[in-house]
């Protein structure tokens, strides 16, 4: 279970707050949507619970199975199974996407307590997941997400994820830039992924992607803050009136 | 009135050296006369310092505090088991060696035979004859003779003179082997002299190594001059990877690219706390094309300087420069690339690029790029970068849970490997990589 309590957060090297006192419970089992205006701190909240050290916790705490990652490295938190799909997938120039894959598949099954992947193993778990993605295999042996297009770089993520069998799966705006039938591969893959011993978070836009991944929950987070929750029809009543009640008030 | 400049201890123990070591030093009567020239020049110049523009990065007057002995007459025991370890990831590579330990040339420890197609003979026996002598001095070398040149000319006790008949294609690299062992502390000046004829293709890698054991310190002079003929391709590459803390590494490539030719240099530089990697390019025939490449890794105090003038004096050549160096501590990195194209060189086209990447607040990375054209229809240019290891790409890595030390060796391999790439050959350039790694963890 997730569970994110009063967090308070600002850039590390700025006064400047941007989450304002999320509070926010993801049971496994569960996916919960993410919804919000531009800027309002959605992408925050997710480097926040991968660790990214641009922002600082100035108050508040987040709990993954019962227990504080607040000090924990990202790579530590990845091996305890989060995992943060980036809105902006970065590009590594010079290093293969297999030999990426591959050292931080072993790199996490190390950390826990499980056997390295030899080779063919690892070609093998790759092949399979990345057909099931639509991705083509050779895509793998350039540098990292280099030359990807905007979608191909979001399927990359969910190979990766895929990969790195997390339990605490944080998707943002995964669908952003994925074309119709795209959007079908990618959240077949996250389906595929859903289970009782898994928690999501999925960022989103548009009620569109939880036509396909339904989520448990929505939540609208506006200035900082969860301003409303709901059931997945709250997604289609955003659609329609967009955020203008979130205006004024919550500031 | 001459002012007298005071010669450093160094200074001093290079030229009284000489006169000891002199009768020892192989060579005709005319080689002599020639080695007794340069001492001469030497002890006039002195140790290049910062006052000499080209050196006003590295004091050589200041930073070499003493001269080692030169011990090219000892013989150190040595077997061929001793050559792998020493050899390191280059072992690897298939080739034909020819070894050399502190500036002695080691049959026994080299490839047995030949290898079709090329003619080698070592320094010391070359200069022995008027012919070879002839070969290995009155070459480029001496056109651009500085102190440091000198000092090799005075002091070389041997090295490899390489032949490629014209049309041969190598089958396998050749390597020529230069070995720092034992427990005393030397210097060592060495030269290799290397021909490839017209139309053949060559790969030629020297290695400058030590044996595990052998002393801390170390001095290593080395002149390597190559003539690449007519519609040749020639890949050359230098590997200086030292295990010792006080190794000072001094080089100068002179190599002179003919027609149509196609060189492509590379040189990595690590664990050697002093080094100046001097590389002097001459474009003689339209046509040819030079891809230089090189990554120097430095820690500590290390020191590690790459000079180099590419003289496109004919039209129509095509010269590429990429050099990225990785400094941590308190290392400091020096990049002097200096791109010449004389007037007659119209349709030049050159592009230069240097790129530091620093792991600590204290390293420093200096880069002096220059640029002469006296041609007007040229496409030149050049670029320099500084850069720490980037927040951002270190966060994604370490999000998908690459630790953090893994996620810097991934990022810098990635880094020095747009430069290592530029090797043609798989062996070699994986060697080079291994030798990088090896340094980084
Ligand atoms: N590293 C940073 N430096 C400065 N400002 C930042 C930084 N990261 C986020 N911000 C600011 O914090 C606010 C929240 O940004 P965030 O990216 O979390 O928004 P978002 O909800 O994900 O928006 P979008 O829907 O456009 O992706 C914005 O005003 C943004 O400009
Ligand atoms: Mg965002």
């Amino acid at each position: 279970m997730l569970e994110i309590k009063n967090l308070h957060v600002k850039i590390a090297e700025e006064d400047k707050p941007i989450l304002k006192g999320i509070d926010l419970v993801v049971p496994k089992g569960e996916v919960h949507a993410i919804m919000g205006p531009n800027g309002s701190g959605k992408s925050t909240l997710a480097y926040v619970l991968a660790g990214r050290d641009d922002y600082e916790v100035t108050d508040g705490d987040i709990l993954w199975n019962g227990e504080s990652i607040l000090e924990m490295a990202p790579d530590e938190r990845a091996a305890s199974g989060v995992f943060l799909a980036f809105q902006y997938p970065m590009e590594i120039p010079g290093v293969a996407g297999l030999t990426f894959l591959r050292t931080a598949a072993n790199a996490v099954r190390r950390k826990r307590g499980k056997e390295e992947l030899t080779t063919p193993e690892f070609m093998k778990l790759v092949k399979q997941k990345a057909g099931e993605l639509n991705i083509d295999v050779d895509m793998l042996k350039r540098p990292v997400n280099v030359g990807f297009s905007g979608g191909e770089k979001k399927r990359s993520e969910i190979l990766q994820m895929a990969l790195l069998e997390p339990t605490l799966c944080v998707l943002d705006e995964t669908d952003s830039g994925l074309d119709i039938d795209a959007l079908k591969v990618v959240s077949d893959g996250v389906n595929a992924l859903r289970s009782p011993e898994r928690a999501m978070v999925v960022i989103t836009h548009y009620q569109r992607l939880l036509n396909h991944i339904v989520p448990d929950k929505v939540h609208v987070l506006a200035h900082g803050r969860i301003q409303r929750s709901g059931g997945k029809e709250l997604a289609l009543e955003l659609e329609k009136s967009g955020y203008a009640e979130f205006g004024e008030k919550a500031a | 009135m001459t002012v007298a400049v005071m010669k450093t201890k160094a200074e001093q123990s290079f030229a009284e050296g000489f006169s000891e070591v002199q009768e020892k030093l192989p060579g005709s009567t005319a080689v002599r006369a020639i080695r007794e020239e340069a001492a001469q020049r030497f002890a006039e110049l002195g140790l290049p310092h910062r006052r000499i523009e080209e050196w006003k990065y590295t004091d050589l007057r200041n930073q070499v505090k003493d001269a080692l002995p030169p011990r090219s007459g000892e013989k150190v025991a040595m077997t061929i088991a001793d050559v792998i370890v020493a050899l390191g990831p280059l072992a690897h590579v298939d080739a034909h060696r020819v070894v050399f330990v502190n500036g002695s040339h080691r049959p026994e420890l080299s490839s047995p035979g030949g290898l079709a197609g090329v003619n080698i003979q070592s320094l010391a026996s070359a200069l022995e004859t008027a012919e070879g002598g002839n070969a290995a001095i009155a070459g480029i070398a001496s056109q651009h003779s500085d102190a440091v040149m000198a000092l090799n000319t005075a002091y070389m006790s041997d090295g490899a003179v390489v032949q490629v008949e014209a049309g041969a294609a190598l089958d396998k690299p050749l390597m020529l082997v230069h070995i720092r062992a034992g427990k005393a502390p030397c210097f060592a000046a060495v030269r290799n002299v290397i021909e490839v004829g017209a139309k053949a293709s060559a790969r030629i890698v020297e290695a400058f190594v030590s044996l595990p054991g052998a002393a801390g310190d170390g001095q290593i002079n080395t002149v390597t001059q190559v003539n690449v003929g007519e519609e040749a391709v020639v890949t050359h590459v230098k590997v200086a990877a030292d295990a010792g803390e006080g190794v000072t590494h001094l080089s100068n490539w002179m190599s002179r690219i003919a027609k149509s030719a196609e060189y492509r240099g590379f040189q990595l530089t690590q664990g050697v706390n002093l080094a100046r990697n001097q590389i002097r390019i001459d474009f003689d025939g339209e046509d040819a094309k030079l891809d230089l490449s090189g990554v120097f890794l430095g820690r500590g105090s290390d020191h590690i300087d790459t000079t180099l003038v590419v003289d496109h004096a004919v039209p129509s050549c095509e010269s590429r420069e990429l050099f990225k160096g990785v400094l941590d501590g308190n290392a400091r990195g020096i990049f002097q690339g200096k791109i010449i194209v004389q007037q007659a060189a119209q349709k030049t086209d050159g592009k230069q690029m240097s790129q530091a990447l620093l792991l600590s607040e204290n390293a420093e990375f200096d880069s002096k790029p220059e640029l002469e054209i006296f041609a007007d229809d040229v496409v030149c240019g050049h670029g320099a970068t500084c850069a720490e290891l980037d927040k951002d790409l270190m966060f994604y890595c370490q999000s998908r849970g690459i630790p953090a030390e893994i996620a810097k060796v991934l990022l810098i391999e990635s880094f020095i490997g747009e430069a290592v790439d530029q090797i043609d050959d798989e062996a070699i350039g994986e060697a080079v990589m291994a030798f990088a790694r090896g340094w980084l963890s």
